[in-house]
């Protein structure tokens, strides 16, 4: 355990860009909150103003939320071929440290502590912020903001966006590591063009698209498994900038998060076994990589 | 007491291309052991099947255990520097220590605190900003640092100047090797190594050449200047190799009738890296 927590404690040193960058976002943001000219529109009844808040506070997870995707899929792209490029991997080697505990430790750093590290910054600013606007001109926003409900709805949210995510796509997760261990360089490219070429292969002889659909419910599916019919909760998730009538009590969060659906889902489970015979595939070739 | 190292029929193949054809060797507790040879000949996969680094053929046990497969319980008790100084240049000097002295039991934080003291790099150091030489002193008080029965140096000192070198050395039989120590090196400076060395294993083109402790390379071995009008009848004494050296030629023998020997001149037991050129030639 306690060695865990060095290799992940070694992964922050090495990849300083898990801080920084959401360190940099929330400042951005708090320059845009402090200075920026803060218009809302559709503000008015009770109800609307915290549908409002709860749109504010999500929109500013959204922006972290991104960020994380594209940086957490680089990291795992780049984690297990770094230390082979610049041959320190004969270092971390050289301690008693097993390759499953170096795979195992940079795969939940990708999949869970990176997320944790973003949201709990999302959190921050997104605090820092209400704070600033409640000071600044907009009060109704403003005391929409500090309703404990809705920080604990968006608590309960991120949490279940960390924890789902990383079982749902953990056969990319394992994808990349893959590529990552094998590969000797290009791992952007290595990662995409094997799926691709199947993909266009099967369209081009044998007309079908198994690959394809497979590839797409995977990449594009999490939502629909993860939540419920987010069509239908809509209100939540765009705000009623039109219509004065349009909304009148805003959807719940959790009336959104489908756990139970998700961990009775098939695929789920399929996207697991696939996801750890692939990092079982990184711990291989992590074994042999002096040889690579 | 088992042998540290016991390898029989040792093999490694990349592709048609045989690094390591059928090797038996075996290295005993408490010697320093040099592997030597030229490159190519086999060396590095040598020391990448000892330390669980690569798959192999054969049998190989290393302190009782299988390595490849057992790399991380290997690594509680054997360590290694491998090639050219390879600590990541994001880490800083305080960092590696205290990275090593979480994860090694046997790590002695106190020792690899006084060695990088002697050093004089700064503990906020990255690695990068270091010179090849000051990098090659971290990892080697890193190093030297972890109680291990077994230490694997695979060209520790390049790129350290000569006085580095020395120090290095001296630190390593005075202060590190004791009974209970047994390290395994490959050095292309043969030179600087040879006092140390209690034993030698020559290495070619994927098969051991000679396996020998320093002593029995004594009685084992011999060399004689001989003057020209004495060559022929030196030569039917069977020498295995012979070089010119200031008018005279410098036969070498193995196992021969030193009695006889002495009437052709001196004879002299050949340096560790003569018996390499004659034994390699």
């Amino acid at each position: 355990m306690n060695t865990y927590v060095w290799l992940i404690r070694r992964e922050f040193w090495e990849n300083r860009a898990i801080w920084i960058c959401p360190a940099v976002i929330a400042c951005a943001l708090m320059l845009a909150a402090l200075f920026g000219r803060v218009e809302v529109a559709g503000l008015g009844s009770p109800e609307r103003n915290r549908a409002m808040a709860g749109m504010v506070l999500f929109a500013f997870g959204i922006i972290f939320f991104l960020v994380m995707t594209i940086y957490s899929s680089w990291y795992l792209l780049d984690c297990l071929n770094a230390d082979r490029k610049d041959r320190s991997l004969l270092f971390w080697k050289s301690l008693p440290i097993s390759d499953t505990a170096m795979v195992l430790a940079k795969l939940f750093t990708g999949l869970i502590a990176i997320p944790i590290v973003y949201f709990a910054a999302a959190d921050l600013s997104a605090m820092l912020m209400a704070f600033i606007i409640s000071l600044r001109a907009h009060s109704f926003l403003g005391s929409a903001l500090w309703q404990p409900d809705l920080w604990l709805q968006l608590q309960a949210l991120w949490l279940y966006v960390i924890a789902s995510m990383a079982i749902w796509y953990l056969p990319l997760a394992g994808w990349f590591m893959l590529i990552s261990a094998w590969a000797r360089r290009a791992v952007m490219l290595w990662s995409i063009m094997p799926p691709l070429a199947a993909v266009l292969a099967e369209r081009l002889f044998l007309g079908s698209h198994v690959v394809e659909n497979l590839l797409k419910n995977r990449l594009a599916g999490y939502l629909a498994v993860a939540f419920h019919n987010l069509s239908q909760h809509a209100g939540w998730v765009t705000p009623p900038l039109g219509g004065a009538d349009s909304i009148t009590t805003p959807t719940s969060v959790w009336q959104l998060l489908d756990p139970i659906g998700f961990l009775s889902s098939p695929a789920t489970w399929i996207g697991v076994l696939v996801g750890a015979a692939l990092i079982c595939g990184a711990v291989q070739l992590r074994l042999r990589s002096i040889e690579l | 007491m088992p042998p540290i190292i016991q390898a029989r029929g040792l093999s490694k193949k990349y592709g048609s291309q045989i690094a390591l054809d059928h090797v038996d060797f075996s290295v005993e507790a408490g010697r320093i052991v040099g592997l030597i040879g030229p490159n190519g000949a086999g060396k590095t996969s040598a020391l990448r099947a000892i330390l669980g680094l690569t798959a192999y053929e054969g049998e190989l046990g290393v302190l009782g255990r299988e390595p490849f497969g057992n790399r991380a319980a290997l690594m509680l008790e054997a360590t290694f520097i491998a090639d050219i100084a390879v600590l990541p240049g994001w880490l800083r000097v305080d960092q590696a220590v205290d990275f090593v002295d979480g994860v090694h039991p046997q790590f002695r934080r106190e020792r690899a605190l006084a060695l990088l003291a002697e050093t004089q790099i700064a503990g906020q150091r990255r690695i990068r900003e270091l010179s090849k030489g000051m990098k090659t002193l971290v990892h080697l008080a890193l190093t030297m640092a972890i109680d291990a029965k077994l230490l694997v140096l695979d060209e520790p000192t390049l790129g350290l100047d000569i006085l580095a070198r020395r120090s290095f050395y001296d630190a390593l039989v005075n202060d590190y090797m004791d009974a209970t120590r047994t390290i395994l090196i490959t050095t292309h400076q043969v030179e600087e190594v040879e006092n140390l060395l209690t034993d030698v294993l020559f290495i070619d083109k994927g098969r051991i050449v000679l396996d020998c402790s320093l002593e029995e390379i004594a009685t084992r071995y011999a060399a004689v200047a001989v003057s020209e009008d004495l060559i022929a009848a030196a030569r039917a004494e069977n020498p295995f190799y012979e070089r010119p050296m200031l008018g005279k030629k410098v036969l070498y023998f193995e196992r021969p009738d030193f009695h006889r020997l002495a009437s052709f001149g001196e004879v002299l037991t050949p340096s560790v890296s003569d018996l390499f050129v004659a034994k390699l030639s």
